[in-house]
């Protein structure tokens, strides 16, 4: 390995970061109070009232908008035309959920007209190296325990081997020509017969590199992970306290991104590897390709056009090796799309999980603890598996940041099933299933009123939250400075009308409402970077170059009203290129929730940057003194005498003036320790049919506090589309498996997304607060909606009809089960 | 072999393998405004209008569709002049990713063409068989129901009132992005 791929330069595997040693924390002490000030330095730029601001929270037009409603925008597919040499690539796949290949017939397929090559794990081109898909930070906390192509197959789906032909069609026949033999073994679909000694044993130690903490590869163990705070032990035993304990469990869902994964690689004129790939981290991918093709990093471009959706699946590394290798080998440039089929059995999905809850309250209703365990199932590999897991706790619990002791623990287990990664919401939303609907239950119990006793335990502003950074590894302590909770409530009370539900006339109809809270983070607390440049143009217009990576959220658009708000100009001054490695300033990517608080945060600071020059140039040309000076509506103007000078004026004195000239440039970089929680408060709206179980949910109601949001229109549309994702995790089976572990489903007609017409009215509400560490005061808003209605929806059948579902999807057969038992 | 369409008003000889569907072919011809996201016939993003019914060409026979007369959504409205649905859409937030949007507003143009006054049910009834992941459908209902508004008030046709195959977008009408269309904008090394 070159040094240019190992960036570490050792030649081996990075020590991994996974860590997260189990540790108790004592309660507050006066010295970390003063390593978590409350106080934050904030620009007074940052905080502008309502009428201050010209660009950010306007609802302006999505940039891309006119492209995509006529069409004329480009995904990664849409460029095949500009390569008339282009050749189309299919995988083969394993049909088997575990063993080893023991040979591979490519004879057939190789002779087929249009056949380039057929590539099989020995190939020359295919790398032999290990590692993780995962496309996180590095050093990477997921396991390498991959191949690009693989012999020793551990689901119905993994790739074996891989075909370049002239057409996709003549590709997709010669994959079905390869013929595999293998030496099956027995395989273990359940996540809970994995864990027993005597399973089938899906990976040996030495088939690991880069292990997780608290990996047992005998059980099928790929990482576990602990966290304390206090002394929940004892507080479960105390004499004065219910204990009561539920469990959980969630399905397997799919990103169903619409635009399925799609990667086009070639090398150009001068040698280096070009890839125009569908993805959400541009960065993290050359890097993994650097490490696997032992190509130096220098030599490797990806760029990402319009994206089509990636909602997580597209932060793992799933496609690009494959057209990659094949361009290798064949030195055509190759296209690689998945079919549908693919994306529901050998892209990546949700992990399913089974999580307990427990909690000592008193009879008061205090909170003295809470306990959650997960058992999470990882399927075939073991990326994001450990971190997924570690947010089933990290989101959830530190909204009761009132609570003393708290305990957290997670399982994650390998199985012969497809493989999971990271997607929306990133184990929250089985996490917040848990607490939510475990937190209704307990209220109900104790006849306490289900909100009252939620606020009682809740964060506020000022709070000090040592439960997200109780497990070391993602999250850390942080101090509260926005928390928008209360007003969220009051507002998704009254839109769902939670204090005046009329019963339906019919006896056998029953109506409810039930609701759920929820927290997230803002990127990755110390485990983020962003970077954005500016530069003038002799008109007074900008190129914006930042390596934030827009999937479809409009985060290009908020780039540019961030950067207009500080420029003094109009968005459309400002051309915005993102997301190409050779060309914009790095980034980690999206994912996180972290685009609009991390990249957006570099865009401002490069703004500012640039902005001090030009109030330079402005002060010379007025002859004032540059802190007179401020930028607006397209000009540099002085408070202090009126006169102004336009930015064109200044664009051109800098770029011809006579004595001297400067390109006005700006650059900005940004990394924090912050992680500040957005809030959700999500409210559902049910009738339930008590004779079948048939349920007609009327609406769904979600505030969220996402600080300032920097594009209320774009914002809520993150609101609405991860909250029917939600109502998804609620209703849907996702992609159910047979008993050898190959997803039942193969097209959108066979996988249950809530159409238009199942799909309830929506209600976004923006609750605005004001967070000082994020730019304009904005936080995150895309994932937290993700959470909510899976607990919520549980909690309005119960308050319907007295049952209660615990095993997602709620579905009418469930209910009715339910109320026979009674 | 060899069929001949007439793609939004214009006649074109375009070669079509006898597996091929009319979707992969319209997209060889140039038509990327045409998507796809499924296997065949599954996600409605690649819907047309195949003799004025609304179709996806993705489910469709390239050969089975010889001598039809199909329209994309760029024959609908360009960058610059925007049908009233596609104004609509961009009014009303209603595109996130935008993948499933040219099969949706195609979709949403023929349920206006047929009633110019739907109920927010109808609404959804039209786009039931069009998958959307980002939006949750939300703004989209919205967004037709506020295009049926403006239609009915301006008393425009759900074709726009424009002749059948108005030019599809120019490439360099594109807007001020740098990499979202076109070439990739200098940074690119072709």
């Amino acid at each position: 390995m070159s040094d240019d791929a190992d960036p570490r330069g050792d030649g081996d595997a990075p020590e991994t970061d996974g860590g997260t040693a189990s540790q108790s924390d004592a309660a507050e002490d006066p010295a970390e109070l003063e390593q978590y000030p409350f106080e934050w330095d904030e620009p007074a730029n940052n905080d502008l009232a309502p009428g201050e601001r010209d660009s950010v929270s306007q609802r302006a037009e999505k940039y891309d908008d006119r492209k995509l409603v006529t069409g004329q925008a480009k995904y990664t597919a849409d460029y095949e035309a500009r390569y008339p040499d282009l050749a189309y690539a299919a995988v083969v796949r394993s049909e088997i959920p575990h063993g080893r290949v023991t040979d591979i017939d490519a004879s057939a397929a190789e002779a087929m007209d249009g056949v380039e090559v057929v590539l099989t794990p020995d190939s020359e081109a295919v790398p032999d190296a290990k590692y993780t898909s995962a496309g996180q930070s590095y050093p990477e906390p997921s396991p390498w325990d991959m191949h690009v192509l693989t012999e020793h197959v551990r689901y119905v789906g993994d790739p074996v081997a891989a075909v370049a032909a002239e057409d996709a069609e003549t590709a997709r026949a010669a994959a079905d020509a390869v013929e595999v033999r293998y030496e099956e073994y027995d395989y273990v679909t359940d996540p809970e017969a994995a864990f027993d000694a005597d399973a089938p044993q899906l990976f040996a130690d030495e088939e690991v590199e880069n292990e997780i903490v608290g990996h047992d590869y005998d059980r099928n163990r790929m990482a576990n992970i602990e966290g304390e705070l206090g002394d929940p032990e004892s507080a479960f035993e105390g004499d004065d306290v219910h204990v009561h304990e539920t469990e959980w469990e969630t399905i397997r869902q799919s990103h169903a991104n619409v635009e399925k994964h799609t990667s086009l690689a070639y090398r150009n004129e001068d040698d280096r590897h070009v890839l125009v790939t569908s993805t959400q981290v541009p960065n993290h991918t050359r890097r993994q390709l650097a490490h696997l093709f032992d190509i130096p990093i220098r030599d490797i471009r990806v760029k990402k056009p319009r994206v089509g959706g990636g909602f997580g699946g597209k932060q793992a590394m799933v496609v690009e090796p494959i057209p990659l290798a094949l361009s290798l080998a064949t030195d055509r440039p190759v296209l690689y799309e998945a079919t549908r089929e693919e994306e529901f059995y050998a892209m990546r999905s949700r992990h399913p999980m089974k999580v307990k809850a427990k909690t000592a309250v008193t009879e008061d209703g205090d909170i003295e603890a809470i306990d959650i365990y997960a058992l999470s199932n990882t399927g075939a590999y073991g990326s994001h598996g450990m971190t997924v897991a570690g947010n089933v706790g990290s989101k959830p619990l530190p909204l009761y940041s009132k609570v003393p002791n708290v305990h957290f623990e997670a399982d994650i287990v390998h199985t012969n099933t497809p493989q999971t990664g990271a997607m929306r919401g990133y184990g929250a939303p089985q996490g917040t299933l848990a607490l939510e609907g475990h937190l209704d239950e307990v209220a109900r119990d104790l006849g306490l009123d289900p909100v009252e006793f939620r606020q009682r335990h809740y964060m506020e502003v000022g709070d000090l939250d040592e439960i997200a950074g109780m497990m070391g590894g993602e999250g850390a302590k942080r101090r509260i400075r926005s928390c928008g909770l209360d007003e969220c409530i009051e507002r998704g009370k009254e839109a769902i009308g939670w204090d005046d539900i009329e019963q339906p006339d019919e006896d056998h109809l029953h109506r409810g409402v039930g609701m759920a809270l929820s927290a997230q983070g803002t990127g990755v607390a110390g485990d983020e970077l962003g970077a954005a440049q500016l530069m003038m143009n002799e008109d007074g217009s900008f190129h914006l170059q930042v390596g934030g990576v827009d999937i479809g959220t409009g985060a290009d658009t908020a780039f540019l009203q961030i950067a207009a708000e500080v420029l003094g100009c109009d968005e459309d001054q400002i051309v915005v290129r993102s997301s190409d490695t050779d060309v914009t300033p790095f980034d980690y990517g999206a994912y996180a929730s972290s685009t609009t608080y991390i990249s957006g945060m570099a865009v401002k600071k490069a703004a500012e940057d640039a902005k001090a020059r030009i109030l330079e140039w402005g002060a010379k040309m007025l002859d004032e003194p540059a802190a007179d000076l401020d930028t607006g509506d397209g000009a540099v103007y002085s408070e202090a005498t009126g006169e102004s000078v336009t930015l064109e004026d200044i664009g051109y004195e800098a770029a011809y003036g006579d004595e001297e000239r400067e390109h006005i440039l700006g650059k900005g970089t940004h990394c924090t320790e912050e992680s500040p929680p957005p809030f959700a408060a999500q409210f559902v709206d049910v009738t339930v049919d008590e004779e079948t179980g048939e349920f007609d949910v009327h609406e769904l109601v979600v505030a969220v506090d996402c600080g300032v949001a920097i594009n209320p229109g774009m914002a809520e549309g993150q609101v609405e589309g991860a909250n029917h994702m939600s109502y998804e995790l609620a209703v849907s089976e996702g992609i159910t498996l047979d008993e050898r572990g190959r997803a039942e489903v193969s097209d959108f007609d066979e996988y249950h997304l809530p159409s238009a017409t199942e799909t309830p009215p929506i209600e976004s509400i923006l609750v605005e607060t004001h967070e000082p560490t994020g730019p304009f005061g904005a936080k995150s808003v895309a994932e937290v909606p993700t959470n909510t209605v899976p607990p919520a929806l549980s909690n309005a059948v119960r308050d319907a009809v007295g049952v209660r579902i615990r095993e997602m999807p709620i579905t009418a057969e469930k209910i009715r089960a339910k109320l026979d038992e009674r | 072999m060899d069929i001949e369409l007439t793609i939004n008003g214009e006649t074109a000889t375009v070669e079509a393998g006898p597996e091929q569907d009319l979707a992969t072919v319209l997209r060889q011809h140039g038509h990327i405004d045409v998507k796809c996201g499924c296997d065949g016939g599954t996600c409605g993003a690649s819907k047309v209008f195949v003799d004025g019914e609304v179709r996806m060409a993705c489910g469709v026979a390239a050969t089975e569709a010889e001598g039809s007369e199909i329209r994309t959504v760029a024959s609908l409205g360009t960058q610059d002049d925007l049908h009233p649905v596609q104004q609509a859409f961009v009014d009303n937030f209603a595109v996130q990713c935008g993948f499933c949007i040219p099969g949706m507003i195609v979709q949403a143009t023929a349920l206006l063409d047929e009633n110019p006054d739907p109920t927010e049910r109808e609404v959804r009834e039209a786009l039931d068989d069009n998958v959307c992941r980002c939006t949750g459908y939300q703004k989209p209902v919205e967004a037709v129901l506020d295009a049926a508004g403006r239609m009915r008030e301006e008393g425009v046709a759900a074709d726009g009132g424009r002749p059948v195959g108005g030019e599809p977008a120019d490439d360099t009408a594109m807007g001020k992005s740098a990499d979202a269309g076109g070439c990739c904008g200098g940074g690119c090394d072709e």
